[in-house]
């Protein structure tokens, strides 16, 4: 049971209150400095624990029962993954795995032990009163917090520690700590646990102008592009680049699909900057999709081809650094800089007070049925349409609509009944990881074509990694082709008739009002 | 859960002295530890500060409240951590007419400590000397019996005793038997001699012995394990080497 010590007390004045109805010892129970660590999107703490770390201990603490798991390491953690196995990352979840594990907070305790005896000296309760300071290592502020008095009972001395409970609620007044010191030091920087996320997760009024709540999308979705840049620009993990890469293709998809609601050439320069970030931060991505997967890749190939891969591992590595110093450039240019710069004044300048857009002043949710509509019924014709035979860029092409139709959908999601949108969302991704296999193999495939080209033509690549890449890319084809085979029966799951019935019933229901506009 | 009990039929040898020393040196290591004083004259109990005082006695143990239970109750944390006793009670010296009467009288003892399997990694159980009840029942719960022997033709003939008497038991056929040398005298002639001989005759005998010091007597007046306060003194460090040595010859 822990209790706060309130403000006006002191730490020395409440042990002389203890001390003159119990007999006690009082002793230094150490200073301890602890750092704790989670993912930048808080996946420990999404998991149920906080990862700290003293004095050269990794600690897991379940946040629901404080059970406790330990075990040693020397140097601050890193990824996730390259943790060495022990109790304390088994309790890591899987998500957790490819990100940084981030000092979130230190806080600093000194702690005093004081031992309740009875009239043999035994201990028969322990108290531990602490004082604490935090220090944040994100903004740099620190301060102190409040210290806290924790009863320890001892086994079989129960009537001992009801008598100190009662004594440090009743008489002494002290509140429980109701909340962890770590979230107690977060509050203070004006922070909580989970407080970002890369899930799209808005809360939208239907009935309100369409420019106004647009842009209330478009800001959610800087807000996360800003919230990588720097993790990015470091390099801590391939996430960061990810999410920004993701924030800015869902923002240049509204910018394109939620209209017409802002004058046309205010937007043009906006897509070609936004088109411009999603291009400049292109090659670093590919690298870390074939880092990431690169085991899977090794994985793939028969045993004795697969150290003759590791010079693919080289090259890719070697060009890293140049394109991730080329990314950095990009991301703290002048142009992207003005570019966030005018990006957030517009995104922040009211709207007028009357539009000649035409959509501009309708209610959200009349664009976003009429939005959704359309972009559903691109998605069946084009699937429709598509043969045995068909191009590749028709599946391309359909891919792009699938995307755009799920962006749509999850912009909007809270304006629909949540249980009825959620399914929908989750059966075009089926639909949307089918196509994505199928044109991501194939793109990397031949983009591992013209790499094992310039490691020859670089001298870099001995035959038998030539021909190890070349099984490789015979295996991404082979996983092509069957993304390709099932792609009709994936099809059909979304072209289902019910299914079909649930999209009208949820985006049709405004088209009455629609027909005159 | 291993279960060690220090046992000799002879008193006043250092089994007590050894299961507390031995008990908080486990504990120390982060072994979750519980030490149970099955002798009335409650010696352990004493030094770790705790009442001879089980509520109902050795009756309501044996006979157990709700389902397994009986000993969670009486269980009291020491000033240790990771160490718990089970104090003493003055009705224990009934304690065998007691199990005289509970049926399957000798595996009573075990039975009280199955529920206690996953709360605790070592238990000593601090046996009163004799042959008894009492005894035969700790011999069933336990893994191992230390015994300490000091090192005279007397103790030889009690360690004998002993041995024969285990060897007439069909069901203590697995338990091991581990003496050790216990207030030794290194001035004294009979003692060098029988340590080294008595060795050759048994040679399961540990090769830590626990000299004869004033620092294990003082456990009474500090009311704590030796090595809680004197950590560097010979015997301590005896205890610790002997705690060692024990560890390694358990069964994993
Ligand atoms: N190594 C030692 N050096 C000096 N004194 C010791 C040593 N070991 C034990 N003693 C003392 O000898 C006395 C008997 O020791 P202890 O109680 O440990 O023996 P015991 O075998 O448990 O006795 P009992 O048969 O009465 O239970 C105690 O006063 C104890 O302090
Ligand atoms: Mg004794």
């Amino acid at each position: 049971m822990e209790y706060l010590i309130p403000d006006g007390l002191s730490a020395e004045a409440l042990e002389g209150e203890l001390r003159a109805h119990l007999s006690c010892r009082a002793e230094s129970a150490g200073d301890s400095e602890i750092g704790y660590y989670d993912t930048f999107d808080w996946a420990l703490y999404a998991a149920g624990g906080f990862l700290s770390q003293s004095s050269e201990t990794l600690r897991w603490t379940s946040r629901k029962d404080a059970s406790a798991y330990a075990q040693p390491l020397e140097a601050q953690p890193g990824l996730a993954r390259d943790l060495p196995s022990g109790p304390v990352r088994d309790q890591l979840p899987p998500e957790a795995a490819i990100r940084r594990l981030l000092p979130m907070m230190r806080i600093q305790t000194t702690a005093r032990l004081l031992r309740v005896l009875d009239e043999n000296e035994k201990t028969v309760v322990r108290v531990l009163v602490s004082s604490h300071s935090f220090e944040d290592p994100t903004s740099g502020r620190s301060g102190d917090l409040a210290a806290r008095l924790r009863v320890q009972g001892v086994r079989g001395y129960d009537d001992d520690r009801e008598l100190l409970v009662a004594l440090v609620e009743s008489k002494l007044g002290l509140v429980k700590a109701e909340t962890p010191l770590l979230c107690e030091a977060l509050r203070r920087v004006g922070r909580v646990p989970g407080d970002y996320s890369s899930k799209l997760d808005l809360k939208l009024e239907g009935a309100q102008r369409a420019d106004a709540v647009t842009k209330q999308i478009l800001a959610t979705l800087l807000e996360t592009l800003e919230a990588n840049i720097q993790g990015t620009i470091a390099g801590w993990d391939t996430e960061f680049l990810h999410d920004l890469r993701v924030a800015t293709r869902r923002t240049r998809s509204a910018l394109s699909q939620i209209k017409p609601v802002f004058p046309e050439e205010i937007l043009a320069r906006f897509k070609e900057e936004f088109a411009w970030v999603q291009q400049a931060t292109g090659q670093v991505r590919d690298l870390d999709v074939y880092l990431l997967a690169f085991d899977d890749y090794q994985a793939s190939l028969p045993a004795e081809l697969r150290p003759k891969l590791e010079p693919l591992r080289e090259f890719l590595l070697a060009h890293y650094d140049q394109e991730q110093a080329r990314l950095a450039q990009a991301l703290q240019s002048e142009r992207f800089r003005v570019l966030l710069g005018a990006w957030r004044d517009f995104l922040q300048t009211p709207v007028p007070s009357t539009s000649i857009v035409p959509g501009a002043m309708q209610p959200i949710k009349a664009v976003a049925d009429v939005r959704i509509r359309r972009m559903a019924k691109r998605v069946r014709r084009e699937g429709r349409a598509i043969r045995d035979d068909s191009h590749p860029e028709e599946l391309h092409e359909l891919r792009k609509s699938c995307k755009k139709l799920r962006y749509l959908m999850e912009f909007f999601r809270s304006l629909y009944p949540g249980g009825a949108i959620k399914p929908l969302i989750k059966q075009l991704k089926v639909l949307l990881d089918q196509l994505g296999d199928y044109q991501d193999l194939a793109v990397q495939a031949h983009h591992l074509e013209d790499v094992a080209e310039r490691m020859h033509a670089e001298g870099r690549a001995a035959p038998a990694t030539l021909l190890a890449m070349g099984a490789l890319v015979g295996g991404l084809l082979q996983r092509q082709q069957a993304a390709r085979d099932g792609f009709s029966e994936v099809f059909a799951a979304f072209d289902d008739p019910q299914q079909w019935a649930q999209y009208k019933a949820l985006f049709w229901t405004s088209e009455v009002h629609q027909t005159g506009t | 859960m291993r279960i060690l009990a220090t046992y000799n039929i002879k008193g006043g040898v250092g089994k007590t002295a050894a299961a507390v020393n031995l008990a908080y040196l486990a504990a120390r290591r982060g072994e979750r530890t519980l030490l149970w004083d099955l002798d009335p004259q409650a010696a352990a109990t004493y030094y770790f500060r705790v009442e001879p005082k089980v509520v109902g006695g050795g009756q309501r143990l044996l006979k157990g409240g709700k389902k397994g239970s009986a000993l969670d109750d009486v269980i009291k944390g020491t000033d240790f951590p990771g160490l718990d006793l089970v104090p003493a009670d003055f009705s224990f010296r009934n304690l065998d007419l007691m199990l005289e009467e509970a049926k399957g009288s000798t595996k009573q003892l075990r039975k009280l400590l199955r529920p206690l399997e996953d709360d605790y990694d070592v238990v000593f159980l601090d046996c009163p000397p004799s042959i008894s009840l009492v005894s035969e029942s700790a011999f069933r719960a336990s893994d191992a019996l230390l015994v300490p022997v000091i090192p005279t033709t007397l103790s030889a003939r009690t360690l004998e005793q002993l041995l024969d008497f285990l060897a007439s038991q069909e069901r203590l056929a697995t338990l091991k038997v581990l003496p050790f040398f216990s207030m030794v005298d290194r001035r004294k002639r009979l003692h060098l001699e029988s340590m080294a001989e008595l060795p050759i005759r048994w040679p399961q005998f540990l090769r830590t012995s626990i000299p004869y010091a004033s620092d294990v007597e003082r456990m009474g007046v500090h009311r704590m394990p030796l090595p809680a306060y004197a950590p560097l003194s010979p015997a301590a460090v005896a205890y610790q080497s002997l705690w060692g040595e024990v560890r390694a010859s358990l069964p994993k």
